[in-house]
Protein backbone atom coordinates (compact mmCIF):
# COMPACT_ATOMS: atom_id res chain seq x y z
CA UNK A 1 0.00 0.00 0.00
CA UNK A 2 2.80 2.23 1.13
CA UNK A 3 4.40 1.91 -2.20
CA UNK A 4 1.65 2.85 -4.55
CA UNK A 5 0.81 5.67 -2.28
CA UNK A 6 4.05 6.69 -3.19
CA UNK A 7 3.66 6.24 -7.10
CA UNK A 8 0.10 8.09 -7.38
CA UNK A 9 1.83 10.96 -5.56
CA UNK A 10 4.57 10.89 -8.21
CA UNK A 11 1.97 10.93 -10.34
CA UNK A 12 0.37 14.01 -8.91
CA UNK A 13 3.09 15.95 -8.91
CA UNK A 14 4.11 14.72 -12.50
CA UNK A 15 1.18 15.90 -13.83
CA UNK A 16 0.93 19.39 -12.06
CA UNK A 17 3.77 19.92 -13.70
CA UNK A 18 2.82 19.08 -17.24
CA UNK A 19 -0.33 21.22 -16.42
CA UNK A 20 1.64 24.16 -16.08
CA UNK A 21 3.88 23.67 -19.31
CA UNK A 22 0.75 23.41 -21.25
CA UNK A 23 -1.45 25.87 -19.56
CA UNK A 24 1.85 28.83 -20.17
CA UNK A 25 1.68 27.22 -23.57
CA UNK A 26 -2.13 28.15 -24.05
CA UNK A 27 -1.34 31.78 -22.44
CA UNK A 28 1.61 32.57 -25.23
CA UNK A 29 -0.46 31.13 -27.91
CA UNK A 30 -3.51 33.25 -26.87
CA UNK A 31 -1.14 36.32 -26.84
CA UNK A 32 0.41 35.89 -30.38
CA UNK A 33 -3.03 35.15 -31.50
CA UNK A 34 -4.32 38.61 -30.41
CA UNK A 35 -1.11 39.91 -31.44
CA UNK A 36 -1.60 38.47 -35.14
CA UNK A 37 -4.96 39.35 -35.10
CA UNK A 38 -4.24 43.33 -34.28
CA UNK A 39 -1.40 42.66 -37.38
CA UNK A 40 -4.03 41.15 -39.73
CA UNK A 41 -6.38 44.41 -39.31
CA UNK A 42 -3.62 46.27 -41.01
CA UNK A 43 -3.06 44.16 -43.84
CA UNK A 44 -6.99 44.10 -44.17
CA UNK A 45 -7.17 47.61 -44.85
CA UNK A 46 -4.25 47.04 -47.79
CA UNK A 47 -5.85 44.31 -49.20
CA UNK A 48 -9.03 45.81 -49.71
CA UNK A 49 -7.63 48.89 -51.49
CA UNK A 50 -5.50 46.40 -54.15
CA UNK A 51 -8.52 44.94 -54.29
CA UNK A 52 -10.75 47.61 -55.51
CA UNK A 53 -8.38 48.78 -57.89
CA UNK A 54 -8.09 45.75 -59.06
CA UNK A 55 -11.50 45.00 -59.33
CA UNK A 56 -12.46 48.79 -60.98
CA UNK A 57 -10.12 47.56 -63.52
CA UNK A 58 -11.57 44.38 -64.03
CA UNK A 59 -15.02 46.13 -63.99
CA UNK A 60 -13.25 48.56 -67.50
CA UNK A 61 -13.25 44.94 -68.83
CA UNK A 62 -9.69 45.53 -69.42
CA UNK A 63 -8.90 42.06 -67.62
CA UNK A 64 -10.73 40.33 -70.79
CA UNK A 65 -9.30 42.41 -73.16
CA UNK A 66 -5.78 42.51 -71.81
CA UNK A 67 -5.99 38.37 -71.36
CA UNK A 68 -6.88 38.25 -74.94
CA UNK A 69 -4.81 41.21 -76.13
CA UNK A 70 -1.39 39.65 -75.50
CA UNK A 71 -0.89 36.75 -76.93
CA UNK A 72 1.19 34.25 -74.86
CA UNK A 73 4.89 35.90 -74.92
CA UNK A 74 6.09 33.90 -72.12
CA UNK A 75 9.25 33.04 -73.13
CA UNK A 76 10.76 36.62 -71.70
CA UNK A 77 9.78 35.46 -68.75
CA UNK A 78 12.63 34.55 -66.06
CA UNK A 79 14.58 37.39 -66.36
CA UNK A 80 11.17 39.87 -65.58
CA UNK A 81 8.38 39.18 -63.61
CA UNK A 82 5.75 40.10 -66.13
CA UNK A 83 2.30 41.33 -64.50
CA UNK A 84 0.32 41.26 -67.32
CA UNK A 85 1.54 37.50 -68.38
CA UNK A 86 -0.53 37.06 -64.93
CA UNK A 87 -3.62 37.61 -66.84
CA UNK A 88 -3.00 34.72 -69.30
CA UNK A 89 -3.76 31.12 -69.16
CA UNK A 90 -2.20 28.91 -70.11
CA UNK A 91 -2.79 24.96 -70.86
CA UNK A 92 -2.16 23.39 -67.63
CA UNK A 93 0.76 20.79 -67.51
CA UNK A 94 1.78 21.45 -63.89
CA UNK A 95 0.02 22.48 -61.18
CA UNK A 96 1.57 24.69 -58.22
CA UNK A 97 0.37 24.00 -54.83
CA UNK A 98 1.81 26.29 -51.19
CA UNK A 99 1.28 24.33 -48.34
CA UNK A 100 1.19 26.11 -45.82
CA UNK A 101 1.57 24.09 -42.40
CA UNK A 102 3.17 24.88 -39.14
CA UNK A 103 6.70 24.61 -37.88
CA UNK A 104 6.18 22.54 -34.79
CA UNK A 105 4.06 20.21 -33.20
CA UNK A 106 1.51 20.69 -30.59
CA UNK A 107 -0.92 22.59 -32.56
CA UNK A 108 -3.87 19.85 -32.51
CA UNK A 109 -5.43 18.49 -35.70
CA UNK A 110 -4.19 21.74 -37.56
CA UNK A 111 -1.45 20.12 -39.88
CA UNK A 112 -3.22 16.67 -40.39
CA UNK A 113 -6.23 18.84 -41.24
CA UNK A 114 -4.26 20.56 -43.69
CA UNK A 115 -2.37 17.91 -45.44
CA UNK A 116 -5.18 15.67 -45.56
CA UNK A 117 -7.36 17.82 -47.11
CA UNK A 118 -4.78 18.80 -49.97
CA UNK A 119 -3.72 15.47 -50.55
CA UNK A 120 -7.89 14.82 -51.28
CA UNK A 121 -7.66 18.11 -53.95
CA UNK A 122 -4.85 16.25 -55.67
CA UNK A 123 -6.50 13.03 -55.99
CA UNK A 124 -9.71 14.79 -57.18
CA UNK A 125 -8.21 16.27 -59.68
CA UNK A 126 -6.53 13.56 -61.31
CA UNK A 127 -3.30 14.77 -61.24
CA UNK A 128 -0.51 12.41 -61.06
CA UNK A 129 2.13 12.91 -58.93
CA UNK A 130 4.51 13.89 -61.66
CA UNK A 131 2.32 16.73 -62.50
CA UNK A 132 2.53 18.72 -58.94
CA UNK A 133 5.08 20.81 -57.99
CA UNK A 134 5.13 21.00 -54.38
CA UNK A 135 5.92 24.72 -52.60
CA UNK A 136 5.48 24.23 -48.78
CA UNK A 137 5.70 26.87 -46.22
CA UNK A 138 6.76 25.18 -42.95
CA UNK A 139 8.55 22.37 -42.01
CA UNK A 140 5.69 19.55 -41.21
CA UNK A 141 3.96 19.64 -44.49
CA UNK A 142 7.69 19.71 -46.50
CA UNK A 143 8.77 16.63 -44.61
CA UNK A 144 5.79 15.19 -45.46
CA UNK A 145 5.78 15.32 -48.90
CA UNK A 146 9.20 14.95 -49.41
CA UNK A 147 8.74 11.85 -48.28
CA UNK A 148 5.90 10.84 -50.10
CA UNK A 149 7.71 11.52 -53.36
CA UNK A 150 6.36 14.94 -54.58
CA UNK A 151 8.45 17.15 -56.08
CA UNK A 152 9.47 20.09 -53.68
CA UNK A 153 10.39 22.72 -55.35
CA UNK A 154 10.43 24.93 -52.46
CA UNK A 155 10.69 24.48 -49.19
CA UNK A 156 10.71 27.84 -46.36
CA UNK A 157 10.71 26.70 -42.73
CA UNK A 158 11.24 29.36 -39.59
CA UNK A 159 8.32 31.52 -40.40
CA UNK A 160 7.90 33.89 -37.06
CA UNK A 161 4.90 33.99 -35.75
CA UNK A 162 3.94 37.32 -36.87
CA UNK A 163 5.17 36.95 -40.32
CA UNK A 164 5.86 40.77 -41.52
CA UNK A 165 5.28 41.45 -45.28
CA UNK A 166 9.20 42.11 -45.87
CA UNK A 167 9.85 38.63 -44.18
CA UNK A 168 7.43 36.70 -47.22
CA UNK A 169 8.60 39.43 -49.72
CA UNK A 170 11.46 37.00 -50.96
CA UNK A 171 9.51 34.25 -50.72
CA UNK A 172 6.72 35.25 -52.72
CA UNK A 173 8.70 37.19 -55.47
CA UNK A 174 10.41 33.69 -55.54
CA UNK A 175 7.20 31.76 -56.35
CA UNK A 176 5.68 34.39 -58.52
CA UNK A 177 9.18 33.92 -60.84
CA UNK A 178 8.65 30.46 -60.91
CA UNK A 179 5.32 31.17 -61.95
CA UNK A 180 7.08 33.37 -64.75
CA UNK A 181 9.36 30.53 -65.58
CA UNK A 182 6.66 27.94 -66.54
CA UNK A 183 7.78 25.75 -63.64
CA UNK A 184 3.75 25.22 -63.01
CA UNK A 185 0.89 27.02 -65.24
CA UNK A 186 -1.51 27.06 -61.88
CA UNK A 187 -1.01 27.63 -58.58
CA UNK A 188 -3.03 27.16 -55.93
CA UNK A 189 -2.55 28.03 -52.20
CA UNK A 190 -3.84 25.52 -49.49
CA UNK A 191 -4.21 26.22 -46.04
CA UNK A 192 -6.20 26.51 -42.71
CA UNK A 193 -8.48 29.88 -42.78
CA UNK A 194 -9.26 31.46 -39.17
CA UNK A 195 -12.66 31.58 -38.67
CA UNK A 196 -12.62 32.13 -34.77
CA UNK A 197 -10.40 30.74 -32.07
CA UNK A 198 -12.35 27.06 -32.25
CA UNK A 199 -12.63 26.79 -35.47
CA UNK A 200 -11.13 26.69 -38.64
CA UNK A 201 -11.40 25.79 -42.26
CA UNK A 202 -9.31 24.21 -44.81
CA UNK A 203 -9.31 26.72 -47.93
CA UNK A 204 -8.09 25.80 -51.40
CA UNK A 205 -7.84 28.93 -53.18
CA UNK A 206 -6.41 29.39 -57.00
CA UNK A 207 -4.03 32.23 -57.15
CA UNK A 208 -2.05 32.28 -60.36
CA UNK A 209 -3.25 32.70 -63.22
CA UNK A 210 -5.48 35.89 -62.24
CA UNK A 211 -8.48 35.57 -63.44
CA UNK A 212 -11.47 37.93 -63.83
CA UNK A 213 -13.18 35.05 -62.09
CA UNK A 214 -10.97 34.62 -58.98
CA UNK A 215 -10.91 38.60 -58.35
CA UNK A 216 -15.02 38.32 -58.19
CA UNK A 217 -15.15 35.46 -55.96
CA UNK A 218 -13.43 37.22 -53.40
CA UNK A 219 -16.80 38.86 -52.63
CA UNK A 220 -16.54 41.98 -54.16
CA UNK A 221 -20.13 42.35 -55.88
CA UNK A 222 -21.65 45.12 -57.23
CA UNK A 223 -22.01 47.29 -53.97
CA UNK A 224 -19.05 47.62 -52.91
CA UNK A 225 -17.50 48.09 -56.41
CA UNK A 226 -19.90 50.89 -56.86
CA UNK A 227 -18.15 53.21 -54.73
CA UNK A 228 -15.69 53.03 -57.35
CA UNK A 229 -17.60 53.58 -60.35
CA UNK A 230 -15.94 56.95 -60.76
CA UNK A 231 -13.52 57.06 -63.94
CA UNK A 232 -9.57 56.98 -63.41
CA UNK A 233 -7.15 59.00 -65.07
CA UNK A 234 -4.36 56.53 -65.87
CA UNK A 235 -1.16 57.79 -65.53
CA UNK A 236 1.04 56.63 -67.25
CA UNK A 237 -1.12 54.14 -68.39
CA UNK A 238 -3.70 51.48 -68.04
CA UNK A 239 -1.39 48.51 -68.85
CA UNK A 240 1.53 50.52 -66.77
CA UNK A 241 -0.60 50.57 -63.84
CA UNK A 242 -1.18 46.73 -64.20
CA UNK A 243 1.92 46.10 -64.40
CA UNK A 244 2.46 47.62 -61.00
CA UNK A 245 -1.02 46.51 -59.60
CA UNK A 246 -1.30 42.47 -60.21
CA UNK A 247 2.06 41.51 -59.49
CA UNK A 248 1.71 43.76 -56.02
CA UNK A 249 -1.73 41.90 -56.10
CA UNK A 250 -0.75 38.71 -56.26
CA UNK A 251 1.83 39.16 -53.95
CA UNK A 252 -0.76 40.47 -51.33
CA UNK A 253 -3.09 37.34 -51.50
CA UNK A 254 0.23 35.08 -50.69
CA UNK A 255 0.81 37.15 -48.03
CA UNK A 256 -2.59 37.15 -46.89
CA UNK A 257 -3.03 33.31 -46.94
CA UNK A 258 0.01 32.87 -44.91
CA UNK A 259 -1.03 35.66 -42.32
CA UNK A 260 -4.64 33.79 -42.29
CA UNK A 261 -2.46 30.43 -41.67
CA UNK A 262 -0.62 31.75 -39.27
CA UNK A 263 -3.55 33.40 -37.43
CA UNK A 264 -5.36 29.64 -37.40
CA UNK A 265 -2.33 27.91 -36.07
CA UNK A 266 -1.95 30.38 -32.77
CA UNK A 267 -5.80 29.44 -32.60
CA UNK A 268 -5.40 25.96 -32.89
CA UNK A 269 -2.74 25.73 -30.80
CA UNK A 270 -4.48 27.38 -28.14
CA UNK A 271 -7.43 24.98 -28.38
CA UNK A 272 -5.13 22.48 -28.08
CA UNK A 273 -3.25 23.43 -25.30
CA UNK A 274 -6.46 24.65 -23.88
CA UNK A 275 -7.68 20.89 -23.96
CA UNK A 276 -4.69 19.72 -22.58
CA UNK A 277 -4.85 21.75 -19.35
CA UNK A 278 -8.29 20.66 -19.10
CA UNK A 279 -7.06 17.24 -19.60
CA UNK A 280 -4.64 17.49 -16.98
CA UNK A 281 -6.85 18.50 -14.67
CA UNK A 282 -8.90 15.85 -14.92
CA UNK A 283 -6.19 13.22 -14.44
CA UNK A 284 -4.86 14.83 -11.26
CA UNK A 285 -8.37 14.94 -9.56
CA UNK A 286 -8.90 11.23 -10.53
CA UNK A 287 -5.59 10.85 -9.30
CA UNK A 288 -6.13 12.28 -6.02
CA UNK A 289 -9.05 10.89 -5.26
CA UNK A 290 -7.22 7.50 -5.62
CA UNK A 291 -4.48 8.90 -3.75
CA UNK A 292 -7.36 9.99 -0.72
CA UNK A 293 -8.53 6.51 -0.78
CA UNK A 294 -5.45 4.90 -0.94
CA UNK A 295 -4.67 6.77 2.41
CA UNK A 296 -7.93 6.47 4.37
CA UNK A 297 -7.45 2.71 3.62
CA UNK A 298 -4.26 2.70 4.97
CA UNK A 299 -5.13 4.69 8.15
CA UNK A 300 -8.14 2.24 9.09
CA UNK A 301 -5.68 -1.04 8.59
CA UNK A 302 -3.72 0.32 10.81
CA UNK A 303 -6.24 1.39 13.06
CA UNK A 304 -7.55 -2.22 12.90
CA UNK A 305 -3.98 -4.00 13.53
CA UNK A 306 -4.05 -1.26 16.38
CA UNK A 307 -7.11 -2.51 18.45
CA UNK A 308 -6.85 -5.70 17.43
CA UNK A 309 -3.30 -5.90 18.66
CA UNK A 310 -5.01 -4.12 21.85
CA UNK A 311 -7.91 -6.62 21.85
CA UNK A 312 -5.26 -9.61 21.71
CA UNK A 313 -3.14 -8.20 25.11
CA UNK A 314 -6.95 -7.74 26.98
CA UNK B 1 -6.78 83.59 -44.08
CA UNK B 2 -9.81 81.66 -45.57
CA UNK B 3 -10.15 77.66 -44.07
CA UNK B 4 -7.67 75.62 -46.61
CA UNK B 5 -8.91 72.90 -48.67
CA UNK B 6 -7.69 69.60 -47.74
CA UNK B 7 -7.14 66.39 -48.66
CA UNK B 8 -6.29 62.93 -47.28
CA UNK B 9 -2.87 61.30 -47.03
CA UNK B 10 -3.11 57.27 -46.66
CA UNK B 11 -0.31 55.72 -46.76
CA UNK B 12 -1.17 51.30 -46.24
CA UNK B 13 1.57 48.83 -46.19
CA UNK B 14 1.20 44.99 -46.02
CA UNK B 15 1.89 45.82 -42.10
CA UNK B 16 -0.71 48.09 -41.79
CA UNK B 17 -1.47 51.81 -42.47
CA UNK B 18 1.89 54.20 -42.24
CA UNK B 19 0.91 57.51 -42.47
CA UNK B 20 -2.63 58.91 -42.35
CA UNK B 21 -3.24 62.92 -42.28
CA UNK B 22 -4.65 65.98 -44.00
CA UNK B 23 -2.65 68.45 -46.00
CA UNK B 24 -3.47 70.81 -48.71
CA UNK B 25 -1.00 69.48 -51.00
CA UNK B 26 0.54 66.29 -51.89
CA UNK B 27 3.45 65.62 -54.60
CA UNK B 28 3.67 62.33 -56.19
CA UNK B 29 6.79 60.87 -57.99
CA UNK B 30 5.25 58.65 -60.82
CA UNK B 31 7.10 56.99 -62.96
CA UNK B 32 6.79 59.38 -65.87
CA UNK B 33 7.21 62.44 -63.85
CA UNK B 34 6.24 64.47 -60.67
CA UNK B 35 2.61 64.91 -59.78
CA UNK B 36 1.07 67.61 -57.59
CA UNK B 37 -2.49 66.40 -55.98
CA UNK B 38 -4.39 69.50 -54.51
CA UNK B 39 -7.89 68.94 -53.54
CA UNK B 40 -10.84 67.65 -55.35
CA UNK B 41 -8.61 66.70 -58.28
CA UNK B 42 -10.36 64.15 -60.44
CA UNK B 43 -10.05 60.60 -59.60
CA UNK B 44 -6.85 58.97 -60.43
CA UNK B 45 -4.35 55.89 -60.61
CA UNK B 46 -0.87 56.30 -61.20
CA UNK B 47 2.22 53.85 -60.56
CA UNK B 48 5.19 55.37 -58.52
CA UNK B 49 9.04 55.73 -58.44
CA UNK B 50 11.06 54.04 -55.45
CA UNK B 51 11.38 57.81 -54.43
CA UNK B 52 9.66 60.01 -51.66
CA UNK B 53 5.88 61.46 -51.33
CA UNK B 54 5.89 64.77 -50.03
CA UNK B 55 2.94 66.28 -48.24
CA UNK B 56 2.59 69.41 -46.78
CA UNK B 57 1.44 69.87 -42.84
CA UNK B 58 -1.64 72.40 -42.78
CA UNK B 59 -1.15 76.16 -42.36
CA UNK B 60 2.66 75.89 -42.29
CA UNK B 61 4.86 78.02 -45.14
CA UNK B 62 6.29 75.21 -46.99
CA UNK B 63 6.61 72.30 -44.69
CA UNK B 64 5.87 69.01 -45.66
CA UNK B 65 6.03 65.71 -44.34
CA UNK B 66 8.59 62.96 -46.46
CA UNK B 67 7.42 59.22 -46.83
CA UNK B 68 9.59 57.08 -48.47
CA UNK B 69 8.04 54.79 -50.41
CA UNK B 70 9.29 51.53 -52.37
CA UNK B 71 7.22 51.55 -55.80
CA UNK B 72 3.63 50.95 -55.55
CA UNK B 73 0.75 53.06 -56.69
CA UNK B 74 -1.43 55.61 -55.56
CA UNK B 75 -5.09 56.29 -56.11
CA UNK B 76 -7.39 59.10 -56.01
CA UNK B 77 -10.58 59.53 -55.68
CA UNK B 78 -12.89 61.01 -52.92
CA UNK B 79 -10.06 63.42 -51.95
CA UNK B 80 -8.46 60.75 -50.45
CA UNK B 81 -4.88 59.75 -51.94
CA UNK B 82 -4.31 56.16 -50.96
CA UNK B 83 -0.50 55.31 -51.63
CA UNK B 84 -0.31 51.28 -51.80
CA UNK B 85 3.02 50.40 -51.66
CA UNK B 86 5.24 47.42 -50.32
CA UNK B 87 6.65 49.08 -47.87
CA UNK B 88 6.58 52.91 -47.04
CA UNK B 89 8.52 54.90 -44.01
CA UNK B 90 7.96 57.81 -42.58
CA UNK B 91 11.34 60.24 -42.56
CA UNK B 92 11.34 59.79 -38.70
CA UNK B 93 11.03 55.90 -38.83
CA UNK B 94 14.09 55.24 -40.81
CA UNK B 95 16.68 53.13 -39.51
CA UNK B 96 20.14 54.83 -40.89
CA UNK B 97 21.84 51.89 -40.10
CA UNK B 98 19.91 49.81 -41.45
CA UNK B 99 19.69 51.62 -44.19
CA UNK B 100 23.96 52.13 -44.93
CA UNK B 101 24.10 48.37 -44.46
CA UNK B 102 21.55 47.22 -47.15
CA UNK B 103 23.58 49.88 -49.41
CA UNK B 104 26.19 48.09 -48.97
CA UNK B 105 24.62 44.41 -49.41
CA UNK B 106 23.27 45.92 -52.26
CA UNK B 107 26.13 46.82 -54.20
CA UNK B 108 27.98 43.62 -53.59
CA UNK B 109 24.98 41.94 -55.23
CA UNK B 110 25.26 44.42 -58.20
CA UNK B 111 28.89 43.76 -58.44
CA UNK B 112 28.50 39.54 -58.51
CA UNK B 113 25.93 39.95 -60.78
CA UNK B 114 27.88 41.97 -62.98
CA UNK B 115 30.34 39.30 -62.94
CA UNK B 116 27.91 36.54 -63.75
CA UNK B 117 26.30 38.15 -66.12
CA UNK B 118 23.34 37.48 -64.86
CA UNK B 119 20.26 39.56 -66.09
CA UNK B 120 17.73 38.97 -63.27
CA UNK B 121 20.07 39.23 -60.27
CA UNK B 122 21.30 42.57 -61.92
CA UNK B 123 18.23 43.82 -61.88
CA UNK B 124 16.92 42.46 -58.46
CA UNK B 125 20.30 44.02 -57.17
CA UNK B 126 19.53 47.56 -58.83
CA UNK B 127 15.95 47.66 -57.53
CA UNK B 128 17.24 47.31 -53.75
CA UNK B 129 19.98 49.81 -54.27
CA UNK B 130 17.53 52.11 -55.79
CA UNK B 131 15.64 51.50 -52.50
CA UNK B 132 18.75 51.34 -49.90
CA UNK B 133 20.02 55.06 -51.72
CA UNK B 134 16.52 56.61 -51.67
CA UNK B 135 16.40 55.90 -47.75
CA UNK B 136 19.29 57.39 -47.35
CA UNK B 137 18.86 60.30 -49.54
CA UNK B 138 15.39 61.24 -48.09
CA UNK B 139 16.81 61.00 -44.38
CA UNK B 140 19.74 63.47 -45.31
CA UNK B 141 17.14 66.70 -46.02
Amino acid sequence: MGASLQEVKRRISSTKKTEQITGAMQMVSTAKLSQIQRHATGYQLYAEKIRSVITHLAKSHLLDNGAAGISASPNQAGDQINGLGMLVKRPVKKTGIIVITSDRGLVGSYNSNVIKQTLDLIANGNHSTNDIVIIAIGGTGADFFKKRGFNVAYEYRGISDIPKFRETHELVKRIITMYSAEIFDELYVCYNHFVNSLTSEFRAEPMLPISAMNIGSEGLGEDSAAGYSAEYEMEPSEDAILEVVLPQYAESLIYGSILDAKTAEHASSSTAMKSATDNAKDIISSLELQYNRARQSAITTEITEITGAQAALD
Amino acid sequence: MAEEKLLTVNVVTPDGSVYDEKTPMAVFRTTVGELGILPEHIPLLASLEIDEVRVKVPNTEGKFDEIVVNGGFVEFSDNVATVVANSAERKEDIDLERAERARKRAQERLKKARQEKDTDKLRRAEVSLRRAVNRLNVSKH
